[in-house]
């Protein structure tokens, strides 16, 4: 949860004043709350789950009931400045048409996920562990994306990175991030 | 809470949106709480096909029901009495207390029948500013309404957006699907072969109670869904054994056998037969290239709609395509779909989460700012 919470501070900075945001899988409205309170951001989001819309409405926001995809082919072409992905591509069964869409309907798309080649995980899968969620723990199926993986995705999607910020254990990490990162959180736009 | 049904009598004609006019207008309607100094509390609700003006409270103390949609108007609740002067009016084409086809025509003397001109959805909202101009109102802060009453918010919306500044839109649709058209159509056919219609003319004498009671039947089966009507009545009986007759045997054929009869003494055949066809006819698309271009002039109005997952009459890819139109359109659209068992009938019955987001939805409504001013 902390580590959640240094990826919603990453994405915070990352975002200018007064843009229009769209956030996929915007849960409760944590993070779209925070961008309208401290950036005076335009928000709206799109959320699969009921009680978590009805938390977005408490919350004062505007949100859209449905998954990301129904939500993204609500919009005309770069309706928004930035459209976020939080901590969501790694439960995405087709992240390539995501992020195309996200760049047909955002100026810029911001993408956050757990680093999957972090050094620890990285020990843990050499000792024979698994990476990802155990078995047991009733996690949804989820994918485990490295720098590398995602650079490619963004190549893919015909696309090219802007900005990142990379948060490890103490902070912001500057060196060595496909080792040292656990979060990666990256702004993306058409090349 | 005692309510009283008032009155008024616009003694003009209206221009229906078939091209023909109806006047003089009577309109029934109801108001519940405290209109404020400003006039700027006012929210209009909005009945669904058998609804009427008292939606909530009671209009003597010894009445055994209130009205239609009390669980969510009234002190304290989704609709709160003690913050917003309500207002709920019964549409022309309807048959408790406003112009319809029951009432006497001026210029025969005798009920208009058939010869009542067709009403739209727009017409009746046309009838409904003028009860809002007579009453003084600059704008709604709200108009809301499920089914029918969801139909006539989205009207409100699209005709008066600088009056309009939110629209609360339950269990609706921007047009109706051709399989509630057909079931309209059965429910009327139902209507017109029983001998007493006698083509509408029957004021005066034995009512076509029959076949009202059949269209009636129908409509609940279609207000409930598969899961609600096993929850409710299941394969059971009303006596122990099948009895290999016509009598009324299953708990389910009772039930809508005592609606069907039920509703004959309290509605007008015709009247139903009107305002299915306005529901038909509803499509705000119809003559544009679009849904989306029926909201194009819309600037401030914000949106809450809200759907129901087993509601089969109208389902939720209807609020959908209605919120994309919304959003294409870069409005500010709301969209929750209610997770219930009710079927159609959910948007009376799920009212605390309803209750939940209406207040909330409403609380940001009134504090963003409304530039547009009206002068009546």
């Amino acid at each position: 949860m902390a580590s959640h919470r240094l990826d919603l501070e990453a994405i915070i900075d990352l975002i200018p004043p007064k843009a229009r945001v769209l956030d996929l899988g915007c849960g409760d409205g944590l993070l779209l709350a925070m961008l309208a309170q401290r950036r005076q951001a335009i928000a709206r989001g799109v959320e699969l789950v009921e009680a978590n819309v009805r938390a977005c409405i408490a919350r004062g926001l505007s949100v859209r009931q449905g998954n990301i995809e129904e939500g993204l082919a609500d919009y005309s072409d770069q309706a928004f400045d930035y459209v976020i992905l939080s901590e969501t591509l790694a439960y995405l069964d087709r992240p390539l048409p995501v992020v195309i869409e996200m760049l047909r309907v955002g100026k810029h798309a911001v993408i956050s996920f757990d680093n999957a080649g972090y050094w620890a995980d990285r020990w843990r899968a050499l000792r024979g562990d698994a990476t990802g969620n155990d078995l047991c723990s009733g996690d949804p199926r989820a994918r485990a994306i490295t720098l590398p993986q995602f650079a490619t995705l963004v190549a893919c999607a015909g696309a090219r990175v802007e900005q990142h910020i990379f948060v490890g254990r103490r902070g912001r990490v500057h060196h060595w991030p496909a080792l040292f990162a656990r979060i990666a959180v990256y702004v993306i736009s058409r090349s | 809470m005692i309510v009283q049904t008032q009155y008024v009598t616009f003694e003009r004609e209206l221009r229906l949106h078939s091209g023909a006019t109806l006047g003089p207008i009577t309109l029934a309607y109801e108001t519940y709480g405290t209109l404020n100094q400003d006039r700027n509390n006012a929210i209009l609700i909005c009945h669904a096909w058998s609804g009427d003006a008292h939606v909530a409270g009671y209009h003597t103390p010894n009445d055994s029901k209130p009205g239609w949609w009390d669980e969510a108007v009234g002190p304290g609740k989704a609709f709160d009495t003690d913050k917003y002067f309500i207002v709920c009016s019964n549409t022309i084409g309807g048959c408790s207390g406003s112009t319809g086809p029951a009432s006497i025509n001026p210029k025969t003397g005798r009920p208009y029948s058939l010869s009542f001109p067709i009403v739209t959805i727009s017409d009746m909202v046309e009838a409904q500013r003028w009860l809002m101009d007579h009453l003084g109102l600059p704008y709604w802060v709200s108009v809301t309404g499920g089914s029918m009453g969801g139909m006539q918010a989205l009207q409100w919306a699209v005709s008066y957006p600088e009056r309009t500044r939110s629209a609360i839109v339950l269990a609706a649709t921007a047009a109706l699907s051709p399989q509630t058209i057909a079931l309209n159509e059965v429910a009327r056919q139902a209507i017109y072969a029983d001998p007493n219609w006698n083509k509408g003319d029957y004021y005066g004498k034995a009512p076509p109670n029959a076949g009202l009671a059949v269209a009636r039947m129908i409509g609940h089966i279609t207000f409930l869904s598969d899961t609600s009507m096993r929850e409710k009545f299941g394969r059971r009986l009303k006596n122990e054994k099948f009895g290999y007759s016509f009598e009324t045997e299953f708990e389910v054929e009772s039930y809508l056998r005592y609606r069907g009869n039920a509703f004959t003494k309290r509605f007008d055949a015709n009247s139903f037969l009107y305002l299915s066809k306005a529901m038909d006819y509803f499509d705000l698309a119809y003559g544009l290239p679009s849904l989306a271009s029926a909201f194009r002039h819309i600037v401030d109005t914000r949106f809450l709609v809200v759907s129901y997952t087993s509601d089969w009459l109208y389902p939720s890819w209807q609020s959908k395509e209605l919120v994309r139109a919304l959003l294409q359109n870069g409005l500010d659209a709301t969209y929750v779909e209610i997770d219930s068992t009710y079927g159609h009938d959910a948007f009376l019955l799920e009212v605390d989460r309803l209750a939940e987001i209406t207040r909330d939805f409403l609380k940001r409504v009134e504090t963003t700012d409304w530039r547009v001013t009206v002068s009546i």
